[in-house]
């Protein structure tokens, strides 16, 4: 597997606060890596300092091999970014900044599929930088970066600011680029968007990883959600272990069964007569959760 | 009027501006102070006093900046020449800074529409703004009338100069005001404000030295016709207050009349796509530059060509022998002609300082909304970044003093002096920005502290003489380094110490620039 960005140990500090704290991050070259975690867990931080905008004050981080600070100009032909708050030139036209974006990319317009990327996003580009809404400004930049033949995609919550029907032109020109090898990673809190399109994922929290792997993986260490109804006498299945929050109603019964609790389970649920069961794989929000009140 | 919540929105913006304002109101304060303790020291009777004023209505050029003493006998009027109308400028300008900060800098970055959002009065944030810059305007009279009156100064005068100040702290709230409703933009909404100022300031420059009844146009010509210091046209006034209330009148109905965010004048679209020169981050900074630096150059331009023109003049205006006198002192007609000369140049070097300056805190404010980061995050260097806003305000700035220079010099129509006396202000100007560009590279919040450092340096210019500050302290200045040709010899050594210090001072920045955290 060859790795487009590899952080290690990586560690930030903005005065007293530490945003960074013993960071790993492994992006494979080709995949689309959702970048998961709460509000102020250090999403951004991370992908400003492979921006080579933050130094780092201990551990490493490479992109394609490159340290970010060092070679930043040289990246950054390779690369296109979407900030989470879209800031414009008041007085650019959206057009306009598309243009520059790519050209400063060193990428000729006329060159790119940027006119069909506007008529995708219905975006009017002679509109002034001010006049723009949040969403439309956002616009403006995944245009400018999806128009951008580039080996890496940075796209720092990028659409939190789109209506249902613009996060499916995203979700597409990001299977788009995907299909061409574009490598991306995906910073969000919105756990549905990732988990269409992410092929692994990594949980921050606090400035620290706390999960990594492909979503079967990190299910599979996971709960699954079980719902059985029986018609015989229910045994005390609180009592078995790496089974939790069990509930009875009636005939029926629901608990969480780690993965290692599931053979005991299901021979306790024959035992006593299984009628109908349902099980529920933990979705993302459950992992997220998890990870987020988890102690590290 | 639906002004509920004004009096919550007054005390939230004097909050916000606790710092600009206190320090705007005691600068102009301070300044007031020094002027008036200065000059009643500076003569030893009443006949030398006579003759300075005198001196100052036989010179075009500075009845020009600052209007005509209109009683040579008055202390008062003589002690406050610069403060009637040059300062006031400052004062109006208090007044557009906070009045465009709290009602189009809100709506454009949409922080309007969170307050209008709540329970506030749609009127409200209009009447807010304005009863602080009133309560500014009133606190920088009060401050003028008793420093004034604590420096020895008539009571009466003193009350009425202070008096006419809050009076152009009104008109400059009420001129941003309706500024503000004609445009979408706050930048544009700024320079309006600046242009209808500077517009009105040289009506009344040419009022004083010419017709003298366009004088009665402009705001600023008032100050001196109320004649606050002997035999006051107490009425004159009420004109203030009059322009004030009609343009806050208007602005309201205008106000009422659009949207929240939108200007009266369309935002026009622009451009599909962009110009194969907007390519790199020169020729963004350039592009984001250059309405602003044509009107400059227009306003430098016209500036420089109308005192140049009052040079030649100042020989025919001599008709008392107290002015003679002086003017002997200084070297004959044409020691007075140069040192005018340099005068003007130093003045208009600081103007175009700002120009600079104002470029600098721009790009801050780039990275604090993180435009930088975006700029950064393609393949634009530092190095290129950095020399795009620091190259380009050395150079816009040169410019700028080239221009000056040559339109002096062709007003005067006497040779090319003019040209040298403004570029001989380069270094200065170099190392001022040198030292912006350094605050902006160590914190970029601490950019706008340039214009703190600019004040600094022109107050003690204006008060190193008469509060006798020790030399070194007037030496910090590198505007007093600037020699005064054509007055006096030009000299290398300072102009040479000045620019290897403005270097040194790219350098510091640009070391700081390569190393430190964005945003």
């Amino acid at each position: 597997m060859t790795e487009s960005i590899a952080i290690s140990g990586l560690v930030k500090q903005f005065g007293h606060v530490r945003a960074l704290d013993d960071l790993d991050l492994s992006v494979a070259q080709g995949e689309v890596h959702g970048f998961l975690g709460p509000n102020g867990a250090g999403k951004s931080t991370t992908i400003r300092v492979l921006l080579g905008l933050l130094r780092i004050d201990a551990g490493t981080a490479t992109v394609f091999g490159l340290d970010p600070w060092r070679d930043a100009t040289e990246l950054h032909r390779r690369l296109a970014y979407v900030p989470g708050d879209v800031s414009l030139w008041p007085n650019l036209s959206g057009g306009e900044t598309i243009d520059l974006l790519l050209r400063m990319r060193g990428i000729k317009p006329s060159d790119t599929r940027r006119d069909e990327l506007l008529e995708r996003f219905e975006l009017d580009p002679t509109k002034k930088g001010r006049a723009y809404s949040k969403g439309n400004r956002q616009k403006v930049a995944l245009v400018a970066a999806f128009a951008s033949p580039v080996d890496l995609l940075m796209l720092d919550e990028p659409t939190s600011g789109l209506d249902p029907l613009m996060e499916q032109v995203f979700n597409e020109c990001l299977a788009e680029h995907k299909t061409e090898g574009t490598t991306v990673l995906l910073s969000s809190h919105i756990l549905s968007e990732v988990e269409r399109l992410a092929d692994r994922v990594t949980i921050i929290r606090a400035g620290r990883a706390v999960e990594s792997g492909t979503l079967a993986d990190l299910r599979h260490l996971r709960r699954n959600r079980v719902r059985a109804s029986v018609s015989g006498a229910l045994p005390d299945l609180s009592a078995l272990p790496g089974i939790h929050e069990v509930s009875v109603e009636g005939q029926v019964v629901t608990c969480s069964v780690d993965p290692t609790g599931l053979p005991l389970l299901l021979k306790a649920l024959n035992d006593a007569g299984i009628e109908s069961l349902t099980s529920t794989p933990p979705t993302l929000e459950e992992l997220f959760l998890d990870a987020y009140r988890s102690t590290p | 009027m639906r002004l509920d919540g004004t009096g919550l929105l007054v005390r939230f913006a004097l909050r916000r501006d606790r710092v600009l304002a206190s320090a705007w109101v005691l600068v102009l304060g301070a300044m007031v102070v020094a002027s008036a303790a200065g000059t009643s020291s500076l003569y030893n009777d009443r006949a030398e006093q006579v003759a300075a004023a005198e001196a100052i209505n036989a010179s075009p050029a500075i009845v020009a900046l600052y209007g005509p003493i209109l009683d040579v006998h008055s202390l008062g009027e003589l002690a406050m020449t610069k403060m009637t109308v040059l300062y006031a400028v400052f004062v109006a300008f208090m007044a557009v800074v906070v009045v465009r900060r709290h009602t189009r800098v809100e709506e454009e970055t949409g922080r309007a529409e969170l307050v209008g959002a709540t329970a506030v009065g749609a009127d409200a944030p209009v009447a807010a703004a304005l009863i602080e810059a009133t309560l500014l305007s009133v606190a920088v009279g009060v401050l003028a009338a008793v420093g004034n009156i604590a420096s020895g100064l008539p009571v009466l005068g003193s009350l009425l100069f202070g008096a006419s100040w809050t009076g152009i702290g009104l008109v400059g709230a009420g001129i941003v005001l309706l500024a503000a409703q004609v445009s979408s933009s706050a930048r544009a909404v700024g320079f309006m404000a600046a242009a209808t100022i500077g517009a009105l300031y040289l009506v009344r420059a040419v009022g004083d030295t010419s017709a003298q009844w366009l004088s009665w146009l402009s705001p600023f010509g008032w100050g001196t016709q109320l004649s606050a210091w002997s035999s006051p046209r107490v009425w004159v006034l009420a004109l203030y207050p009059l322009v004030a209330v009609v343009s806050a009148v208007a602005a309201l109905a205008l106000r009422r009349r659009r949207d929240l965010g939108a200007g009266l004048l369309p935002d026009r679209p622009g451009p599909a796509s962009g110009s194969p020169r907007l390519r790199d981050a020169l020729a963004l900074a350039w592009r984001n530059q250059q309405t602003a630096l044509i009107g400059w150059t227009l306003g430098i331009a016209v500036m420089g060509v109308l005192m140049g023109s009052i040079i030649p003049n100042i020989g025919s205006m001599l008709d008392s022998a107290n002015a003679r006198e002086v003017i002997e002192a200084m070297g004959g007609i044409g020691g007075v002609q140069d040192a005018l000369l340099f005068a003007m140049a130093s003045v208009i070097a600081v103007v175009i300082t700002c120009f600079g300056i104002a470029a600098i805190t721009r790009a801050a404010g780039d990275e604090h909304d993180g435009r930088t980061e975006t700029v950064l995050a393609t393949a634009t260097s530092r190095d290129r970044l950095l020399l795009a806003i620091g190259g380009l305000a050395l150079l816009t700035t040169t410019w700028l003093l080239l221009v000056s220079g040559v339109a002096t010099a062709i007003g005067r129509g006497d040779g090319v002096d003019g040209i040298w006396a403004s570029l001989a202000q380069a270094p200065a100007v170099w190392l001022v920005l040198g030292l912006g560009l350094v605050l902006l590279t160590v914190r970029s919040r601490w950019a706008v502290a340039g214009w703190g450092l600019l004040a600094v340096f022109v107050t003690l210019g204006q008060l190193g003489e008469s509060l006798r500050l020790p030399a070194w302290v007037v030496g910090l200045s590198p505007y007093h380094h600037v020699p005064k040709y054509p007055a006096e010899a030009f000299l290398w050594r300072p102009e040479l110490a000045m620019t290897a210090l403005a270097g040194a001072a790219l350098l510091v920045a640009w070391l700081r620039f390569r190393g430190r955290d964005i945003g």
